[in-house]
């Protein structure tokens, strides 16, 4: 019987452990083994050992700085995913004492040499109320006592996983409670492995039982890498009612499993049952007299399919599907979103009758659709190439500085800095030419350029001025190009005057123009990236290069590629618009549609049929004209005091570092293109999230603080490739700070400060 | 479509909320728990372009707009506050949390804070501190023992170990 000051128990001394000691997991092994099933050997280390390592290396003041930060309601799925790596890094950067590193080495030793798998079993975990399956890490094919180490911090540290924090309730997570011990099993490579549950998860009083099989390791068919066989049994007779091949590209599909192997484990699913007293839930290897069991728990219910977790969770794609994903998105799907694109945007809208608009119409509101549910379950999946690669990156480098491995991905050609170096090229024009920027300054300019028609009058003056013509290229260009996107329903390239404010601005700085486009984040080491990624290769290890070479490559393709599918996608939906603007103008000019105010895309259907209807009479749109402002505000309990008492002001705000740097300025918060036109050089820009369709006026700002949080999300990409400061994660900051109040942005440690530390009030009356 | 579903869907996407997490309390509240739970803050004077920091029991009134504590003539603060009446009152629950740094609070309190002299208005604010800390009844009546009354200008409250918030009571 193990004692509570325990670090190894043998794994077929496990049954008979407290679980708190050797968590649900392994005291089931340690059951199977002990009644004879076959179990791969192996030892638990147990959960004082965790709590050993904890106390020393002081994590637990880590874990809590990271969660403490803001109220977890409030931190996105992206937010978590950061800490989550940010406690990862701390635990495998932190040396596991002698007095447990030891006993483990000496338990390890005593194993049959071979490869062995490192598992999780924290307590709580397999209880028989809830299994939440794959919350925590595993590591298999670990060969030296060294990988053995680390694999034991990762699966320690896997009980902060991003997962595991997203079901922190259920799961009861507390830092001075929550406890893993970890299973270190030989590791059995059969060439068939799989699941079988008790019941059927999905309707448990069935008469059923599941069994799935896929050729070589359970763990593929786990992460959803391979598709399994399955069969449905009668639970009570062990018959077949039936079987479906798994979809793994293979011609005529022979079933993995012969009749006496389903039989083999129907019976074993039945008495593993009677032995642990629940219908269970079995990961196993090898058929026959070979069937050996990997893991037991109780089967338990698919989450509730409402469940928006399940989908963070399917954010995170196994290595095959991301190779899979990479080949597509890069080579089919992205070209296609451009060529469509594209195509609209060469059709001639103003010269189609009405029928011919209303079909141009549904076109465009059919392929936006479309693309936004593969922008959905594709490019957002797809996005995780990033994170996939970081984590690698820290597993094996472990860094210093969590975000290090940005350095690896920063400084491709991506649509938003071509546009902020064709915005530069603006500038230079209008600075080299006095009489240039002169014009800019006139009032018919300033004030009476508003839309694309009223910039053609006024520019027609630009070829009697010195350079004036090539100016007027190059800006129409520029508006084409790099502005045919949509901000709130309006299409940006009939705004010419928000770029002509940022020209103006740009080329009037004193000369200094715009801020290299070069990765503000790396600090100090000039070391290039060919020096960066050999340092990360050398730690990787020869064994693994070519696997960690694919990962840096789909990485830099999903950094890359997350940017630009999104103004393909503001492309897309910018020729939505114009075409929908134009049919709002038709309808309008027949007094079949009340004037003024913008149109949304959504009355896209309503404008077509209407079009399509010439005796249809008045049209009637759900919210004529009316746009919504976005904000993001969710109005919390310290949002709503905040309004009602004039006496509350925030001091001092906190959200995530994002891209160094300190700055002082003004507040200019953006809710509307109106706000574009407000920005001034050196503002500060306080936004909801900075999209992509208004990075352009990130190269004014001299720091950016949004609500939305994340390390990894565009605002903060962009912020650190314009080395711009950028503080993120602040709930309800648009609403809390004001245009022209003064804060210091501190990118360093993630504050934003607000307004200088007087004393004004304190000897008000005096002097 | 809305940019905001950029790598991950955000909040206004149906973010995962859980009913059951506690609703942070107003900073109202926060600041009066805090005065009323703590019994001691320190007292920070200066004089002589000297700063000067002093433990001392306090009790506020009800809309915190003024606090009351009390110290014999002979001290060094005594002294400090003669020469010059403002000053700042740090409060923090600490000792609850000693092992947990994101859950500690402090409230800043800056203001002036000046002797009350003989009469009802002493009677009153002793009282008032007497009934929060009785072990003092005697340390309060004694004829060396003065008793000061701060007039609150700004509370200044942090917690998460650096958020900051302010709130001006007389604003309200």
């Amino acid at each position: 019987m193990a004692a509570g000051g325990q670090l190894i128990v043998p794994l077929g001394e496990a049954g008979d452990a407290p679980e708190d000691l050797v968590g649900g997991k392994a005291r089931g092994l340690g059951r199977l083994l002990a009644a004879g099933y076959q179990v791969p050997g192996g030892f638990c280390i147990a959960t004082g050992a965790y709590e050993r390592f904890i106390r020393e290396a002081g994590l637990g003041d880590a874990i809590q700085l990271e969660l403490g930060r803001k109220s977890f309601t409030e931190m996105r799925w992206e937010e978590i995913w950061d800490a989550a790596l940010r406690i990862r890094l701390a635990f495998l950067r932190s040396p596991i004492p002698p007095e447990l590193a030891d006993p483990i080495r000496q338990a390890h030793a005593h194993l049959p040499s071979g490869p062995v798998a490192v598992r999780s079993s924290a307590p709580g975990e397999d209880g028989i109320r809830g299994t939440f399956a794959g919350l925590h890490e595993s590591v298999t094919d670990v060969r030296d006592g060294r990988s053995l180490l680390n694999a034991v911090r990762v699966v320690w540290a896997s009980l902060w996983s991003d997962a595991a924090l997203l079901y922190r309730r259920e799961l009861g997570l507390d830092v001075d409670r929550s406890r893993m011990a970890v299973i270190v099993q030989e590791f059995v490579e059969k060439p068939v492995s799989g699941v079988a549950f008790g019941r059927d998860p999905r309707s448990p009083e069935e008469d059923r039982q599941i069994l799935e099989a896929v050729p070589g390791l359970c763990e593929d068919m786990v992460s959803g890498a391979v598709d399994p066989d399955r069969w449905t049994l009668e639970r009570s007779s062990g018959k077949v009612l039936h079987w479906r091949p798994g979809q793994r590209g293979q011609g005529d599909p022979e079933p993995l499993l012969v009749p006496e192997d389903v039989a083999s484990l129907h019976e074993t699913v039945l008495s593993v049952e009677t032995l642990l007293g629940y219908p269970p839930d079995i990961e196993w290897t090898g058929r026959g007299a070979e069937l050996t069991l990997l893991q037991a728990r109780p089967v338990t219910s698919p989450a509730k399919r409402d469940d928006e977790r399940r989908w963070y969770l399917s954010l995170r794609p196994g290595s095959g599907r991301l190779s899979d994903l990479a080949e597509r998105v890069a080579y089919e799907l992205i070209p296609a979103l451009e060529a469509e694109g594209k195509g609209f945007a060469a059709d001639e809208l103003r010269a189609m009758d009405d029928p011919e608009l209303a079909e141009a119409i549904l076109v465009r509101h059919e392929a936006h659709d479309r693309w936004k549910r593969i922008y959905r379950e594709e490019f957002i999946p797809f996005a995780h190439g990033v994170r996939r690669f970081g984590q690698y990156y820290n597993d094996a480098v472990r860094p210093t500085d969590p975000y290090e491995f940005v350095r690896l991905l920063e400084n491709q050609p991506m649509f938003a800095s071509l546009r902020n170096d064709a915005l530069a090229h603006l500038a230079e024009h209008v600075r080299r030419e006095p009489s240039l920027a002169g014009w800019l300054e006139r009032p018919e300019v300033v004030e009476g350029i508003t839309r694309r028609d009223s910039w053609k009058m006024v520019a027609a003056e630009l070829p009697g001025i010195p350079g004036g013509e090539a100016f007027r290229h190059a800006f129409e260009e520029f508006l084409d190009e790099h502005m045919n996107l949509t901000y709130q329903d309006e299409p940006l390239d009939d705004r010419p005057d928000l770029i002509l404010n940022i020209v103006r601005q740009l080329a009037t700085d004193g000369g200094e123009g715009l801020p290299p486009t070069r990765g503000g984040y790396a600090e100090g080491s000039g070391d290039d990236v060919q020096s960066r990624e050999e340092r990360f290769l050398t730690a990787v290890g020869p064994e693994r290069r070519e696997e960690a070479l694919e990962v840096l490559q789909i990485g830099r393709l999903s950094w890359r590629l997350r940017d630009d599918d999104n103004i393909l996608m503001g492309r897309l939906r910018n020729q939505l618009q114009h075409a929908v603007a134009l049919a709002a103008q038709r309808l309008e000019g027949a007094g079949r549609l009340p004037s003024g105010g913008r149109v949304k895309s959504s009355a896209a259907e309503t404008l077509a049929e209407a079009l399509r209807n010439p005796d249809g009479g008045p049209v009637r749109l759900e919210e004529p004209g009316k746009m919504a402002v976005s904000g993001g505000s969710r109005g919390s309990a310290e949002m709503s005091e905040h309004r009602e008492d004039p006496g509350i002001t925030p001091r001092q705000l906190v959200g995530q570092p994002a891209a160094r740097g300190l700055v002082t300025g003004k507040v200019r918060v953006i809710r509307s293109t109106e706000d574009f036109q407000a920005f001034r050089k050196d503002e500060i820009l306080v936004c909801d999230a900075i999209q992509p369709t208004m990075t352009h006026l990130v190269p004014l700002a001299s720091a950016i603080v949004e609500r939305r949080g994340g390390m990894l999300i565009h605002g903060a990409i962009i912020a650190r490739e314009l080395g711009v400061p950028c503080v993120n994660g602040l709930p309800n900051v648009t609403d809390l700070l004001q245009d022209g109040e003064l804060v210091t942005v501190d990118g360093h440690l993630g504050v934003v400060t607000v307004g200088p530390p007087e004393f004004d009030l304190e000897r008000k009356g005096e002097r | 479509m809305s940019r905001d579903d950029e790598g991950a869907p955000g909040p206004n996407r149906s973010e995962p909320q859980e009913s059951g997490e506690s609703q942070d309390p107003s900073l109202v509240h926060r600041i009066r728990r805090l005065v009323t739970t703590q019994p001691y803050g320190v007292l920070a004077t200066h004089g002589g372009g000297q700063a000067y920091g002093s433990l001392v029991a306090f009790a506020f009134t009800e809309d915190l707009r003024e606090a009351f504590f009390a110290t014999p003539v002979a001290t060094r603060k005594y002294q400090l506050l003669s020469q010059n009446d403002r000053i700042a009152l740090v409060v923090d629950n600490r000792p609850e949390h000693a092992d947990r740094m994101m859950d500690v609070e402090a409230i800043t309190v800056t203001g002036r804070a000046r002797e009350v002299p003989h009469g009802p208005d002493r009677v009153r604010g002793a009282d008032r501190l007497v009934a929060r800390h009785p072990q003092l009844r005697s340390f309060v009546a004694a004829e060396s023992c003065a008793l000061f009354r701060i007039e609150v200008v700004r509370f200044l409250h942090v917690t998460r170990f650096q958020e900051v918030r302010q709130w001006l009571p007389g604003d309200s």
